[in-house]
């Protein structure tokens, strides 16, 4: 039996490292510390494979076939994919991956939701997984990963009830079909409000995101999947809040607990609220 | 705004110029035609003459209301006026807003103090 060694989640504005200095400093050494805090919880927690659950911005298909979820079964994983170098201006990296790991747990799901893929050529990375690499120096810490790129904004897109009962799945498949003494972290890539594109793009609607955050640290599961849906997410934001359906696979993993905030930051120029959370999993 | 517009409300996947928005990201050559002459770019996908007219006078409103998907919408801006951010407000999104928002664009950024 595997067992999940850690459980985490946080925003990955493309601002936080193409346009990090257009923030006051209180709110950058905001997202400082929180990434510091994920980076650290990664090493202390002795992760072997972290399972990265990130969203797709339509960076791998034609959206009239467009995957709900993607796992990316790949040996290695290198990015950021070149149409987004001179915006994110991250380093290129690699990372180690885990067919076998990410195989197991493809099987696992793939008859549990609509459009479920493996792909074993490298994804096209954009900020999903290029900025939590970069910000928590994920590369440093030796952990292999598998990334999960998942549908949030073409419709229909799988909702907060869909991406919670995969994340049950997947919780489950960890702790019973993964090898023993195996340790798989969990990290939600996206979010909070922002509308990528539409007529709200410079908007971010604090009131929502303290609001989530404040429910998450509650830890009423529940609560969270009756009260954040999908149409909750459009509303503070469209085509960009439902990033936090990330989130949501996570809390399925997991089941209902409480949450420690690692820090909120509002801030315009980013365009997209920022949080971060690490699950109690004692 | 008092009734913001859901983002997306037009969406259409069939609408073409999502994948010519999709093409244009994953081939390099592709886009340094499309730079050089759009023109012919255009003309080798089967647009509708809508379509291809919005595409030649940046009209982001009209590709909004035909179904090109915001996110796409936001990579064409950054596709015609650049990737790069010079500020927190690009050229790119600055475009973008201006044709979403038309004539609700100035009193719309003075609300925000911008």
């Amino acid at each position: 039996m595997a067992e999940i060694s850690v459980a985490m989640a946080a925003s990955h504005a493309p601002g936080l490292t193409g346009w990090f200095d257009k923030a006051p400093e209180a709110d950058q050494r905001t997202v400082l510390a929180a990434y510091a805090e994920i980076h650290a919880a990664l090493v202390e927690s002795r992760t072997d494979v972290l399972l990265v659950i990130a969203n797709d911005h339509i960076a791998n298909g034609l959206v009239s076939d467009y995957a709900d979820f993607t796992f990316g079964t790949a040996e290695r994983h290198t990015g950021p994919d070149e149409w987004f170098k001179p915006w994110l201006r991250v380093p290129d990296y690699e990372l180690p991956g885990r067919p076998d790991v990410a195989e197991v747990l493809y099987e696992s799901v793939k008859d549990r939701a609509p459009r479920v893929r493996a792909v074993r050529e490298n994804l096209r990375y954009d900020d999903n997984l290029s900025v939590p690499v970069t910000m928590a120096d994920i590369v440093s810490t030796g952990v292999a990963v598998v990334p999960v790129l998942q549908n949030c904004t073409v419709p229909p897109v799988p909702d907060e009830r869909v991406c919670y009962a995969l994340g049950e799945t997947l919780g489950e498949a960890i702790r019973t079909r993964l090898p023993a003494g195996l340790r798989v972290g969990l990290l939600g890539s996206g979010g909070l409000s922002h509308e990528p594109g539409g007529p709200r793009y410079m908007e971010i609607d604090e009131k929502f995101d303290r609001w989530w955050m404040d429910l998450l640290v509650e830890g009423d599961h529940e609560k969270v999947l009756t009260d954040a849906t999908f149409e909750r997410m459009e509303e503070a934001g469209s085509g960009g809040t439902a990033e936090l359906l990330s989130w949501m696979v996570v809390m399925g993993a997991i089941g209902p607990r409480p949450c420690k905030a690692l820090g909120y930051a509002a801030v315009d120029q980013w365009r997209c609220g920022f949080g971060a959370v690490r699950w109690d999993l004692s | 705004m008092d009734d913001p517009e859901m983002a997306l409300e037009y969406f259409d996947p069939l609408l073409r110029t999502n994948d010519l928005v999709q093409d244009l990201k994953w081939d390099r050559e592709l886009r340094a035609r499309f730079e050089s002459s759009e023109k012919q770019v255009l003309d080798a996908y089967p647009l509708t003459a809508e379509e291809r007219t919005a595409i030649l006078d940046r009209d982001f409103r009209k590709l909004f209301e035909l179904g090109l998907h915001p996110y796409l919408l936001s990579q064409l801006a950054r596709l015609i006026y650049g990737t790069g951010e010079t500020a927190g407000t690009s050229g790119a999104a600055t475009a973008l807003l201006k044709s979403l928002l038309g004539d609700r664009y100035d009193s719309y950024m003075a609300e925000r103090g911008e």
